[in-house]
């Protein structure tokens, strides 16, 4: 079994090593592309089952976000639900034998932390313009600054570690039990493992909507001098 | 440990890729669909409403259609009822009417009837009193009054004037009815004082009728002269006759 620590390099696209985790992550880009564009090919106003399964999925996502962040969740409905089943299939692929899940990567966690940091920033200029976003800094007096930037980068920081580390233990636990007591033994540790995976996706897909959207309810109270704010209104078109 | 960056870039933006993939084939229709949907039920709503409005104002003016016709059928009614008490007044007006009419023809007719009968039950009554007295008159018919008769018409005969008596003569037959046959020295006598009465030499003969009860009569061809109960009797029952 090779370390978790270590990304296995399948082949090179020039300076670009091409990881394990990468492929992987290709492959359920793939499938829950695929598998988005089929089962939303034919939606109607009379839902099917299968319909009215995927807007439970897409209402208890909208209801999620405006019961934790108090906004309208069309803006933010794409990227949290992205995240969330990006890292739950990629959690729940260890299930599949051979496959070691993205998000036991460092590279991959790291890659997710740093979009929602970069999300954060996006959406909060987008909410209060570039000056009001960095007077947020400066909340609730200018001497909090250092201590704001410092946690918004160690708050993704400690995400991205989080999720890399129950991922990657989980993963190496199962490892080390199967290789020591055979097939059997690691299946409740396995199905341990579907729950962490589970809850870990919900923790950093929710965290990520608290911090994206703990700027933005600012910007509702103090609304700025800029026209970048998004409607309330605006439809999800 | 070491940080692959080519490889943390490279998720980078593979999860990049996927949000916006997955926000273009599933969760912008699956959110449109949920709006597709709530704005067909809002429309679904609004036409309920504005159909139960709809149907709330029809509902309204049937009532108030309703309404007017019941007020028209008691209108109808109470002119209906109005008429036909007129009609029925002047029915009955006219039946009062006509059944005074025929009462009081009917009264007339009773009193005609009545005073009819009356009239007739009095004829009748005379009659049966003049037959009665015809027959209680006929038992006394006795030689005395035989005599009585005999002296009215002598003096009958005496209170006729000269001409009278001088035609009666010249007449021919004069007839002296009596009411029996009279024996031989009666008629005799009876002859001799007709005789005397008139004069001359008059021609009679002498004829029983009964009917006379009692008396003596002259007839001729154009004179009669009464003198009988039975012509009293014509009188009074002509005077009764008359009186009634």
């Amino acid at each position: 079994m090779n370390s978790p620590l270590e990304s296995t390099v399948l082949f090179q696209i020039g300076p670009v090593p091409i990881t394990q985790a990468i492929v992987t992550t290709w492959a359920i880009m793939t499938i829950l592309v695929i598998g988005a564009f089929a089962l939303t090919r034919r939606l109607d106003l009379r839902p099917t089952r299968r319909q009215a399964a995927l807007e439970l999925m897409v209402a208890t996502l909208d209801t999620q976000i405006t019961e934790t962040t108090g906004v309208a969740p069309a803006p933010y409905r794409g990227f949290i639900g992205t995240l969330f089943l990006f890292i739950l299939v990629a959690n729940w692929s260890s299930l599949v034998p051979g496959v070691e899940p993205p998000t036991a990567q460092l590279e991959t966690d790291a890659a997710l932390a740093v979009l929602v940091f970069l999300s954060v920033i996006w959406f909060g200029i987008r909410a209060r313009g570039v000056g009001g976003w960095l007077k947020s800094f400066a909340t609730p007096n200018p001497v909090m600054i250092p201590l704001n930037i410092l946690q918004s980068l160690t708050r993704v920081f400690s995400m991205f570690v989080r999720l890399f580390g129950n991922v990657m233990s989980g993963v190496f636990v199962i490892g080390i039990v199967a290789s020591l007591a055979g097939l059997l033994v690691p299946i409740p540790l396995m199905a341990l493992d579907l729950l962490i995976g589970l809850v870990q996706a919900y923790i950093f897909a929710v965290l990520s909507m608290v911090f994206i959207t703990s700027t933005v309810k600012v910007a509702a109270h103090n609304p700025p001098s800029t026209d970048l704010a998004p409607s309330p209104t605006k439809k999800d078109s | 440990m070491t940080l692959d960056w080519w490889g943390l870039g490279l998720q980078a933006i593979n999860v990049l890729i996927l949000v916006w993939l997955l926000s273009r084939v599933f969760w912008r229709p699956v959110a449109g669909a949920i709006t597709r949907r709530q704005e067909a039920a809002q429309a679904m709503l609004d036409e309920g409403k504005t159909a139960q409005a709809k149907a709330d104002a029809a509902l309204a003016e049937v009532t108030e259609a309703r309404a007017g016709i019941a007020a028209e059928r008691d209108a109808m009614l109470a002119e209906a009822k109005a008429a036909a008490d007129t009609v029925a007044k002047a029915v009955r007006k006219d039946a009062q009417t006509e059944a005074d009419t025929l009462l009081a023809a009917a009264r007339k007719a009773i009193d005609r009837d009545r005073t009819t009968a009356r009239k007739e039950n009095a004829a009748k009554a005379t009659e049966l009193s003049v037959e009665i007295a015809a027959r209680l008159l006929g038992q006394f018919n006795t030689p005395a009054v035989r005599a009585a008769f005999l002296a009215q018409l002598v003096e009958a005969i005496a209170g006729m004037s000269d001409s009278e008596r001088t035609a009666l003569i010249a007449s021919g037959d004069i007839e002296i009815v009596t009411a029996t046959d009279p024996e031989g020295a009666e008629r005799a006598e009876i002859e001799q004082a007709v005789k005397d009465a008139l004069g001359g030499a008059p021609r009679f003969r002498l004829v029983t009728d009964p009917d006379l009860i009692a008396g003596l009569e002259l007839r001729s061809a154009h004179f009669v002269l009464h003198n009988s109960w039975r012509a009293d009797l014509e009188n009074i029952l002509k005077e009764v006759e008359n009186a009634g």
